[in-house]
């Protein structure tokens, strides 16, 4: 390790600073106030010190680490996205009257875990970043330590993580016994039949954890028994992470036409549908969300599968930043809901928002639209460039899948857009918004709108960090 | 006596499944986790076998299997943690007595 490699690894080693400093600011006073000024500004230097990989890259950092133009993007949205949920945390904890301090020691070390599952280029790394990222979950999904639903959601998050490491952890030792290595780059040459079986329950591993159908059981549970900012960063920083890994694990063995292909292609196109479909009758909106997300990661398959490489790089980023901006922005606005009495995760919760709380409802139509792909919303965008991207492999049943699917989902989004604007049957009173949380969705809404509006600066932007550090 | 590489294989198989089995059958929280416990072992075995019988000269295997048995001890920390607390709040840690969720 020299001079550059530790510049290199700025944002992850800012990232675990910080979260040792909330450790040792708890052991000198507890404070929720100060556990959060800590994070937030331990975040916002972590995003800041983005900056300095940048002059390096593409640089790998010991034979475990690769911090490329996609790993950086990738590790951007996963500290934004944690430091969107440390915001709206900040108010919910308030809220309930929950000792706040150690959960954002569990919330900083999820995300080392999903910055270290991004730039993972060694089968070492991506086992310790899974790890990371899901232990410090069971602490949060457990953190209301009464609540029988957040400790039966945690129960099967855990049973459910110790599965997914068990079947990587086979995989990864059966490619080992093939390849002799433990880096991605060995997967594409091996010579025995224990290598395409070790890919196999590697697979089957991520799909677990990034819950592909038909390895979706346990997500809608573990969303609503988790409280809503634990259930947003389920969401958003664990699943960006894993999908990274996954992106960049199967760049190295993906042929066309081979069988590893076949079956990514079946886990998009059973995804998209079933996910939409479980969604359509369901009144939780946490589960609705879990099943949508089950869909959009089945459209973000599609690019996993394109040839162009620099084409299905852009598709992911600009696929995963819409769906990062517009899920949180929609978690954001239950967290504001819910309160003692608890999350407002129930569809009557929201009848008649719009009356009462113009401004959330307003947000949460953005989000509705975005997450449905009406165009003007970063959603649209983010489609548009997906399926480009596959049309340009020439991808042609998975496009299809995702554009009827698509039609589908159109159903649910608009029925809770519909509840939002029918006429209250109460008046409740309406609690004023937190700043933090009220600062943190007034930024996802303009990211979703000028991403809708226009795009073309982001992508550019995204172009050339993406060609020049390759 | 050597034993064959492929008898080594189909044991840490065979205990992989048994995990799996222990892990769907078995309505204990903690005979889960131990179905879990039982399935990273059989990883293990995998990795000392990738060890001595292909690449006894390099230091990956054993690594791994370190970091594994690292990982595991700090996974049943907190997995006793939420099954201790699952057993204040509900006094019970059958997993079939604590389903609240569906649909």
């Amino acid at each position: 390790m020299n001079h550059a490699d530790y510049l290199s690894l700025a944002p992850l080693l800012v990232t675990a600073a910080t979260a040792v400093a909330v450790l040792l600011a708890i052991a000198v006073r507890r404070s929720h106030a100060a556990a959060f000024i800590i994070t937030a500004c331990g975040l916002i230097l972590a995003l800041l010190s983005l900056g300095l990989p940048l002059r390096h890259a593409p640089r790998g950092v010991t034979p475990l680490l690769l911090m490329d133009g996609f790993t950086l993007a990738v590790i951007g949205l996963v500290l934004a996205a944690t430091l969107g949920v440390a915001l709206f945390a900040h108010g919910y904890l308030a809220r309930l009257r929950l000792a706040g301090d150690e959960f954002y020691v569990l919330l900083l070390l999820v995300a080392v875990g999903a910055c270290v599952l991004a730039a993972a280029d060694h089968f070492a790394a991506l086992f310790l970043g899974m790890e990371t990222t899901s232990i410090a979950l069971y602490g949060l999904i457990g953190y209301r330590r009464g609540h029988r639903l957040g400790l039966e959601a945690a129960i099967k998050y855990l049973v459910l993580a110790g599965v997914t490491s068990a079947f990587v952890l086979f995989g990864i030792a059966l490619i080992y016994a093939d390849t002799g290595s433990l880096l991605f780059m060995a997967l594409a040459n091996g010579n025995s039949l224990l290598l395409p079986a070790g890919i196999g329950l590697l697979l089957v591993g991520l799909a677990f954890k990034l819950a592909f159908v038909p390895f979706h059981l346990w997500i809608p549970d573990v969303y609503e028994g988790a409280s809503a900012p634990v259930a947003a960063l389920i969401a958003t920083v664990a699943k960006l992470g894993a999908f990274a890994a996954l992106f960049n694990l199967l760049w190295s063995v993906m042929q066309p036409g081979s069988s590893v292909c076949i079956a990514v292609i079946l886990l998009a196109v059973l995804s998209m549908f079933v996910g939409n479909l479980l969604a359509l009758q369901q009144k939780n909106i946490k589960r609705l969300l879990a099943y949508s997300s089950i869909a959009h990661f089945g459209y973000l398959l599609v690019v996993v599968i394109a040839e162009d490489v620099l084409l299905a790089t852009i598709a992911a980023l600009v696929y995963l930043t819409a769906y990062t901006l517009t899920t949180l922005g929609a978690f954001g606005v239950m967290i504001q809901l819910s309160n003692a009495d608890g999350d407002a995760d129930h569809l009557e919760a929201y009848r008649g928002l719009a009356w009462r709380r113009p401004w959330l409802a307003g947000v949460m139509t953005a989000m509705l639209l975005s997450l449905a792909g009406i165009p003007l919303t970063a959603g649209f965008i983010a489609k548009f460039v997906l399926l480009s991207s596959g049309v340009d492999a020439q991808l042609w049943l998975p496009i299809f899948a995702l554009v009827i699917s698509s039609v589908i989902g159109l159903y649910y989004y608009l029925r809770i857009l519909l509840t939002l604007y029918r006429a209250p049957e109460a008046q409740p009173a309406s609690a004023p918004l937190p700043f933090t949380g009220g600062v943190a969705l007034a930024v996802l809404l303009l990211g979703v709108l000028w991403l809708g509006i226009y795009p073309a600066p982001f992508l550019t932007l995204l172009e050339h960090l993406l060609t020049y550090l390759r | 006596m050597v034993i064959p590489i492929t008898g080594i294989l189909a044991v840490s198989a065979l205990l992989f499944v048994v995990g799996a089995v222990a892990l769907i059958t078995r309505r204990n929280a903690i005979a889960a986790l131990m179905g879990v416990e039982l399935m990273l072992n059989a990883a293990n075995l995998n990795f000392v076998a990738a060890w001595r019988y292909f690449w006894p000269e390099r230091m990956e295997a054993q690594v791994a299997v370190l970091i594994v048995i690292t990982v595991a001890a700090a996974e049943a920390a907190v997995g006793l943690a939420i099954v201790l607390n699952l057993y204040r709040r509900f006094g019970t840690v059958d997993l079939e007595q604590i389903r609240l969720m569906r649909g």
